[in-house]
């Protein structure tokens, strides 16, 4: 039974964590994985967005991603509408890590 | 110091076999998603914002050297190479991939560590002062207690499934160095009049949404009663403690709607029906768990070193770090150290491998091998001779370990906020970096003098942002981060709720607005008056006029 359903308003993405390595990965044109929202499928569009519930549900029950929900997208900026989202998109603003958060490059997994 | 004995090393492999299982089944897809969710946290995995991440216990904030290079390891091979110490004395890891983590949990089962009892609603990692066995000014070592309920606790079948998570502490001084009041349940030990050790327990204290100070439960626990009287006080929590509603499952919730009183009366008639002498345990046991934690091969020295006076006058930079961070040691010519994980431009508690492997050195050279963690996110090493303390200045020189500002403004305690956490509302370490660029200047620090300021990213309050002189608290307005201001708060002995100033404030009229207030305050001190005790005297409205009329 799915419980991936859209609440929101106006354009709609979806997004995910990757469950056996954690990134965060947007859905993509291809039906894709992709952990840059650069490539994430934005559309209003019902029937398209169906198509994403579906797939959100099928990578979930396929074990490529977890925790897989739709996010509102405004239709001035392109961005996520909420903050967190924004921010989601990004990675930390602070990052000691090495190699450092922004010198990733975007990947795709399963598919 | 404490060490597994053979039933921990039993328990730990079998239950890193176990999560190995689960991991396993879940990448199959035979755990859903749902079961798999409580399995992962009861072995500390979190899914946090960006990634996985794994929080490892760090009993009563006490780890060695061993432990320290292992942690090390962990980072490079598994992680970014960093870790970030938590303010329950534990350790994080940002980025490691579920695939890893049943190797990580045997990397750390090597080095007798785990991430057992660091989530979930059972009896979390029991906390202490991270002073124990070193503070001049202690009656005991508060980790013999603490050890033994760690053990009392890891396993018991009631405790498995509370209503909500909870928190121990235990402390051995006056001086409060472990937020005791603002815990489940906190322990004091203390002496009574015919000169007993016994304890002072506190119940329903807690930070989070609704913050409350621990009240007194009991006045003067004897020894033997410890364990029996806790376990009649978690039965009233289990079998009263709300369960249909996470925000008020707390203990603080049950004691508060309650009354003190009426609780109480319930613990006392639940202890009247238990047999203590099944529960408490035995003199040998106590004596057994109390040897874990004797005290290292001290030498006899005299209590001052001419050496290390002469250096503190020769080196201003080394004389200021060791007026902040070192501490008067109950031994004689011993001293502690506390490490600062405060650098002006870093995130509070954060450490890479290297300074992880560093600390390990110096902890093996210069204090038995020992490292403790501290709720406000910095190391200690608890037993330097006075003599060994400028050589270990220079080694923390050489590795951006130097920060001298121990309970100073820039000595901020700050959650991950959300550049990390999943349940944020706001950025809480790039405030924390501004606060600490604004007031870097040392002299000023030094007029500034004690103050704690202490940033939450959200109402959860794991910065403890209440009993924060200053705290602060992010939340998220209209799509903007917007930072609540509090003054007041006090997480010492004489504990406090901080005020809430009024409306918030933008991350860019914060870092003025937090300038206003310190200014403030120092034009209205009394001599060498501490923030928190002008803010006691002269209150609110002064504070609030600064804040917003002047702006
Ligand atoms: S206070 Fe909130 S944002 Fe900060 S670590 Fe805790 S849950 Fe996360």
């Amino acid at each position: 039974m799915s419980t991936l359903k859209h609440k929101g308003k106006g354009p709609q993405a979806i997004t995910a964590n990757g469950l056996r390595n954690g990134p965060v990965v947007y859905l993509d044109p291809n039906y894709q994985w992709s952990t840059s929202f650069d490539d994430a499928l934005i559309s209003e569009d019902p029937d398209i967005i169906e198509k994403m519930r579906h797939a959100g549900d099928a990578a979930e029950n396929a074990n490529l991603v977890v925790g897989v929900y739709f996010i509102d997208v405004s239709a001035e900026t392109g961005l996520p509408v909420r903050y967190r989202e924004r921010f989601r998109t990004n990675g930390p603003s602070y990052d000691p890590g090495t190699p450092p958060h922004d010198s990733f490059v975007p990947t795709f997994i399963g598919g | 110091m404490y060490r597994y004995d053979e039933f921990d090393h039993e328990f730990v492999r079998a239950r890193t076999r176990q999560f190995r299982g689960q991991v396993e089944r879940r990448l199959k897809g035979t755990l859903t998603e749902d079961q798999f969710k409580p399995l992962r946290l009861m072995n500390g995995l979190y899914l946090q914002l960006h990634a996985y991440m794994l929080r490892v216990a760090i009993p009563y904030g006490t780890f060695n050297a061993t432990q320290m290079r292992q942690l090390a390891m962990i980072a490079d091979k598994y992680d970014r190479g960093y870790g970030h110490i938590t303010t329950r004395q534990n350790i994080q890891f940002n980025w490691p991939e579920l695939v890893d983590v049943p190797d990580i949990l045997d990397d750390l089962a090597d080095v007798e560590m785990h991430a057992i009892q660091t989530s979930g609603n059972c009896i979390r990692n029991v906390t202490s002062d991270p002073w124990a066995g070193a503070a001049a000014d202690e009656l005991e070592d508060p980790r013999a207690t603490a050890e033994l309920l760690r053990q009392w606790s890891s396993l018991h079948p009631e405790f498995t499934y509370l209503p909500r998570k909870f928190k121990i502490a235990v402390i051995a001084s006056q001086k409060d160095r472990a937020v005791l009041k603002a815990h489940d349940i906190g322990i004091q030990i203390i002496k009574n009049d015919l000169d007993q050790i016994g304890y002072k327990i506190f119940v329903g204290g807690g930070l989070g949404r609704t913050p409350i100070i621990g009240k007194e439960l009991v006045e003067f626990l004897p020894r033997i009663e410890l364990l029996p009287y806790l376990e009649a006080t978690m039965r009233v929590y289990n079998r009263y403690g709300r369960r249909d509603n996470k925000y008020k499952a707390r203990i603080k919730i049950l004691v508060t709607e309650m009354g003190i009183d009426a609780f109480k009366a319930e613990v006392d008639d639940e202890y009247s029906y238990l047999s203590p002498s099944d529960i408490a345990v035995s003199k040998d046991e106590i004596a057994r768990i109390t040897s874990y934690f004797a005290p290292p091969a001290f030498e006899n020295l005299a209590s001052s070193d001419a050496d290390y006076e002469r250096a503190r006058r020769k080196n201003i930079d080394f004389a200021r770090w060791a007026q902040n961070n070192v501490a008067r040691h109950k031994v004689d010519g011993y001293a502690i150290v506390n490490i600062s994980l405060k650098p002006i431009d870093g995130a509070p508690g954060d450490i890479t491998s290297a300074q992880m492997r560093v600390v390990a050195d110096l902890a093996e050279k210069y204090s038995f091998g020992e490292i403790r963690a501290t709720h406000e996110q910095n190391l200690v090493l608890p037993y330097v001779k006075k003599s060994d303390l400028f050589a270990l200045y220079m080694s923390l020189q050489d590795n951006a370990l130097q920060a001298d500002n121990i309970g100073l403004i820039t000595d901020i305690i700050c959650c991950p906020g959300m550049d990390y956490c999943a349940l944020a509302t706001a950025r809480s370490i790039p405030v924390s970096q501004a606060i600490a660029e604004r007031f870097s200047d040392p002299v000023r620090q030094q007029t500034i003098g004690e103050m704690k300021i202490k940033i939450s990213g959200c109402i959860n309050a794991c910065g403890h942002h209440h009993v924060g002189h200053i705290g602060i608290l992010g939340l998220e307005k209209a799509g903007v981060e917007s930072y609540q201001i509090k003054l007041g708060g006090d997480g010492s002995e004489t504990a406090a709720i901080g005020d809430v100033t009024g409306k918030g404030f933008s991350q860019d009229e914060l870092i003025d607005a937090i300038e206003r207030v310190v200014d403030l305050y120092l034009n209205n001190r009394n001599d060498n008056e501490r923030f928190v005790d002008t803010y006691r005297r002269i209150g609110m409205g002064p504070f609030k006029e600064v804040l917003y009329d002047a702006a």
